[in-house]
C-alpha cells in the first residue's frame, strides 16, 4: 500500500531535487552550457559538511554558508578559467559540455584523492560517511512528529528558493541576469556588464547546488559518488521544466520525486517490480517528456522566458 | 556509477597485472587494447568529429556487443556439448573449460558470427535510439544516450539470467586450441589490429565520399543542410547505426580477449576515455583518433604495469591520478590546442585534386 512514508519521502526528496534543479536550469538558461560540474557541486557540498564536522563545526547553518561559498568559488573559477575563454573563441555547446565533462572527471577524482588522504590521516573511513550535524529539533504537531532532518531541509530549501526569487525578480542584478539569458548581445549593448553578471550567476548556481548536496548528505549516506547518483534525476527535473522556467523546474522536482517514490511503491505493490528498478522510471519520464514536449531551448527553438512562458505558435 | 578502485581501462578486471614486467606480454596486451579502443575512437570520431553528434553513451553499444557475443558463444557451446545448465553457473564454467579447445572451427566460427551479429544488433539499437533523441539539440542527445547506457547497465546488473552483477565467465578464446598462451594472444592481437585497420580504411573512404561531405555540412550548419534538401534526421540515424555497429564489433573483440564480461565494465567513464582520445588526437580526423587511442591506452597500460613497483600506492591510488590526468587533459587540450594533435584537414575529392594540379601549373 502506498502509505504516509512515500508521501513524506516525496516531499523531502522533492525539496532536495528542487534545490538542485533550479541552479542547473538557471545556468543552462543563461549560458547554454549543460554543466557536468553540477555533479561536483553536489558532492563537494556534502563533503564540506563531512570535513567541517571533523573539525568540530556542527551547526548546519554555518556549514550551509561555507558550502555555498565553496560551491560558488568553484563555479566562478570554472567560468573564468575555462568556459569564458572557450566561448570567446566561439566554441559551440558540445565543446563547452565536453570541457565541463573534463572538469567533472578532474574534480571527482581530486576529491577522491583528498578524502582518501584525509581519511588515512585521521584513520576514519571518509569514503562513505553518515553525517551527524546539529540540526533543528523534531517538533510535535498535534500527534504527528515532524523529523528534525526534514525541518532542516525544508528551512534551507525555502531559504534558497526565496533567495533565488528575490534576487531574480527584485534586484537589478537579477534583472540583468534575465536580460543576459534572454539576449546576450542586446544586454551587452544596453550597457549591462555581461561578465560580472555571468560570474554572479555562476556563484548563485554553484552555491545553491552545494547546499543541495549538503541537504542530500543529511538525508542519506555521503560518498564521492552522490552527485553521480543524483545527476540523472536532476537532468530529468530540468528537462521537465523545459530547461527555461524556474517554476516548471520546481514542479518537475516534485513530479520526479513522486514518480520515484509513490509510483514506484505502487508498481512494487501491484506487479512486484523490484525497487532497484527505480532509475528506470526516471528514464521513462525523461524519454516521454522529450517525445511529447521537447524542451525548446534544447531543441534549437526559441527559449521560454523565466517566469511567464511565451506561447508558441 | 560506482567506485571501482582497480583496473582502469578495464574496470572489471582484478589485480592480475601485478606480475613482473614482461615486455612481449606488455606489447601484446597494449596492442590489443589499442586496437579495440582505436575502433571505438574512430566510431566516436565519425559521430562527433564529422557529424557533430555528441554521443555520451558509446559504452552502451560496446556493452551490447560484448554481452551478445558472450551469450551466443556460451549458448552454442552448451547446446553442442549437450550440457543443460543456466548461463551463469559453476557447471557452465566447468563445461566450457572442458570443451573449449575441442573443436577449433567451432571457436573460430562463433568468433566470426559474434562479430557480425554484434555489429548488426548494436547498429539497429543505435538506429532506434535516435528516434526520441533527434528531437532535442546536440547537447541533449548526449544526455539521453548517456542515460540510455546507464539504464542498460542497471538492467544487466539486475537481470538474473545474465549473471546480474557477476556477469558471465569462461567464454572460450577463439584460439583456445593453441596451447601456448603467448602465441594465442599474439595471433589474437594481430587479428584485432587487422580488423581495426579495415575499419579505419572504411571510415576514411566513407568520410571522403559524397556522404562524408553531407556529414560535414550537417556538422557545420544543420539548418543549411536541411534547406539544401538533405534528410538530416535519417542521415544522423545512419551515422549512429554505423558508429554503434563499430562499437558492437569492439565489444565482441573485448569479450573474446578477456573471456568474461560483467556490467561494471561498462560504466560511463569508459565513454569519457574514448572522448579524451578523440579530443587529444583531433576531432574530424581518423588518424587523430588512432593516435589519441595509442597515447591514452599506452599511458594507461604502462601505469597499470609500472605503478605497483613505485610504492606510491600507500598514499594515493594510481587510479585517481590517472583519471585526474584524463580530465585535465580534456580541458587543457580544448583550451590550448583545440584542433588536437592532428587537426581536421580539407576534404579530398578527385575534382579538387585535379583543380589543385591545374592551379599548380
Amino acid at each position: 500500500m502506498v502509505g504516509v512514508t512515500e508521501v513524506y519521502n516525496t516531499l523531502w526528496i522533492g525539496l532536495i531535487f528542487m534545490v538542485l534543479g533550479l541552479p542547473l536550469t538557471l545556468s543552462y538558461r543563461t549560458t547554454g552550457i549543460i554543466n557536468f560540474v553540477h555533479i561536483n557541486f553536489i558532492t563537494i557540498g556534502a563533503y564540506v559538511g563531512v570535513l567541517l564536522s571533523l573539525l568540530g563545526v556542527k551547526n548546519i547553518f554555518v556549514i550551509a554558508l561555507v558550502a555555498f561559498i565553496v560551491g560558488a568559488a568553484i563555479a566562478v573559477f570554472d567560468n573564468i578559467a575555462v568556459f569564458k575563454p572557450l566561448s570567446e573563441r566561439g566554441a559551440n555547446v558540445v565543446i563547452l559540455m565536453v570541457a565541463s565533462l573534463g572538469l567533472w572527471i578532474f574534480y571527482k577524482y581530486f576529491l577522491y584523492a583528498i578524502v582518501d588522504l584525509i581519511g588515512k590521516a585521521v584513520k576514519e573511513n571518509l569514503v562513505s560517511v553518515i553525517l551527524e550535524l546539529d540540526i533543528l529539533p523534531s517538533i510535535n504537531l498535534g500527534g504527528i512528529v515532524v523529523d528534525g532532518k526534514f525541518l532542516t531541509t525544508l528551512t534551507l530549501a525555502v531559504i534558497v528558493v526565496l533567495f533565488y526569487y528575490l534576487v531574480l525578480t527584485k534586484t537589478s542584478i537579477g534583472k540583468a541576469i534575465r536580460a543576459v539569458s534572454d539576449n546576450p548581445q542586446l544586454a551587452e549593448i544596453s550597457g549591462i556588464p555581461r561578465d560580472h553578471v555571468v560570474n554572479f550567476m555562476w556563484a548563485m548556481t554553484g552555491g545553491a547546488a552545494a547546499i543541495g548536496g549538503l541537504l542530500w548528505g543529511i538525508f542519506a549516506i555521503v560518498t564521492p559518488e552522490v552527485g553521480d547518483w543524483l545527476i540523472l534525476e536532476i537532468f530529468a527535473v530540468a528537462v521537465i521544466g523545459g530547461l527555461s522556467s524556474l517554476l516548471n523546474t520546481a514542479i518537475g522536482a516534485f513530479i520526479i520525486a513522486g514518480a520515484e517514490n509513490i509510483v514506484m511503491a505502487a508498481l512494487h505493490e501491484a506487479f512486484g517490480l523490484p525497487l532497484s528498478f527505480r532509475p528506470f522510471i526516471t528514464f521513462l519520464v525523461l524519454v516521454i517528456v522529450i517525445l511529447v514536449k521537447p524542451p525548446l531551448g534544447a531543441g534549437g527553438g526559441l527559449p521560454y522566458r523565466f517566469f511567464k512562458p511565451r506561447k508558441r505558435w | 556509477m560506482e567506485a571501482c578502485p582497480i583496473g582502469s581501462l578495464n574496470p572489471g578486471r582484478g589485480g592480475e597485472d601485478m606480475v613482473e614486467f614482461n615486455v612481449l606480454g606488455f606489447l601484446i596486451d597494449w596492442s590489443t587494447f589499442f586496437a579495440i579502443y582505436a575502433i571505438l575512437a574512430i566510431s566516436l570520431n565519425l559521430e562527433i568529429g564529422y557529424t557533430g553528434m555528441a554521443n555520451f553513451g558509446k559504452v552502451a553499444f560496446y556493452a551490447i556487443g560484448a554481452y551478445l557475443s558472450a551469450v551466443l558463444t556460451i549458448v552454442a557451446f552448451l547446446t553442442i556439448f549437450g550440457v543443460s545448465a543456466p548461463l551463469y553457473s559453476v557447471d557452465t564454467v566447468i563445461a566450457l573449460g572442458e570443451h573449449g579447445a575441442e573443436l577449433p572451427w567451432l571457436n573460430i566460427g562463433l568468433f566470426i558470427l559474434s562479430i557480425v551479429l554484434s555489429a548488426i544488433v548494436a547498429g539497429v539499437v543505435g538506429y532506434l535510439v535516435t528516434y526520441p533523441t533527434l528531437r532535442v539539440g546536440p547537447a541533449f542527445l548526449g544526455i539521453t544516450i548517456l542515460s540510455f547506457g546507464e539504464m542498460l547497465r542497471f538492467f544487466l546488473r539486475n537481470y538474473e539470467p545474465l549473471g546480474s552483477t557477476y556477469g558471465l565467465f569462461g567464454v572460450p578464446h577463439p584460439f583456445q586450441w593453441i596451447p601456448n598462451p603467448t602465441v594465442r594472444t599474439g595471433i589474437y592481437a594481430l587479428i584485432v589490429l587487422g580488423i581495426m585497420f579495415g575499419i579505419y580504411i572504411y571510415a576514411e573512404r566513407l568520410v571522403n565520399s559524397p556522404f562524408g561531405r553531407v556529414l560535414r555540412a550537417i556538422k557545420d550548419d544543420e539548418v543549411a543542410a536541411l534547406c539544401l534538401g538533405k534528410h538530416v534526421p535519417r542521415i544522423k540515424a545512419t551515422v549512429l547505426f554505423i558508429g554503434s555497429a563499430m562499437a558492437g564489433v569492439a565489444g565482441a573483440l573485448y569479450l573474446f580477449y578477456l573471456g568474461s564480461v560483467n556490467p561494471d565494465m561498462f560504466i560511463p567513464r569508459v565513454t569519457f576515455d574514448i572522448w579524451a582520445m578523440v579530443i587529444l588526437g583531433g576531432m574530424g580526423n581518423n588518424k587523430g583518433a588512432i593516435v589519441g587511442a595509442a597515447i591514452i591506452t599506452f599511458v594507461d597500460r604502462a601505469l597499470t604495469f609500472i605503478t605497483p613497483s613505485l610504492g606510491l600506492t600507500a598514499y594515493i591510488t594510481p587510479d585517481y591520478i590517472r583519471w585526474m590526468t584524463v580530465g585535465l587533459l580534456i580541458v587543457l587540450v580544448l583550451l590550448f590546442k583545440p584542433g588536437g594533435l592532428i587537426p581536421e584537414k580539407p576534404i579530398k575529392t578527385p575534382a579538387l585534386e585535379i583543380a589543385d594540379k591545374i592551379e599548380e601549373g
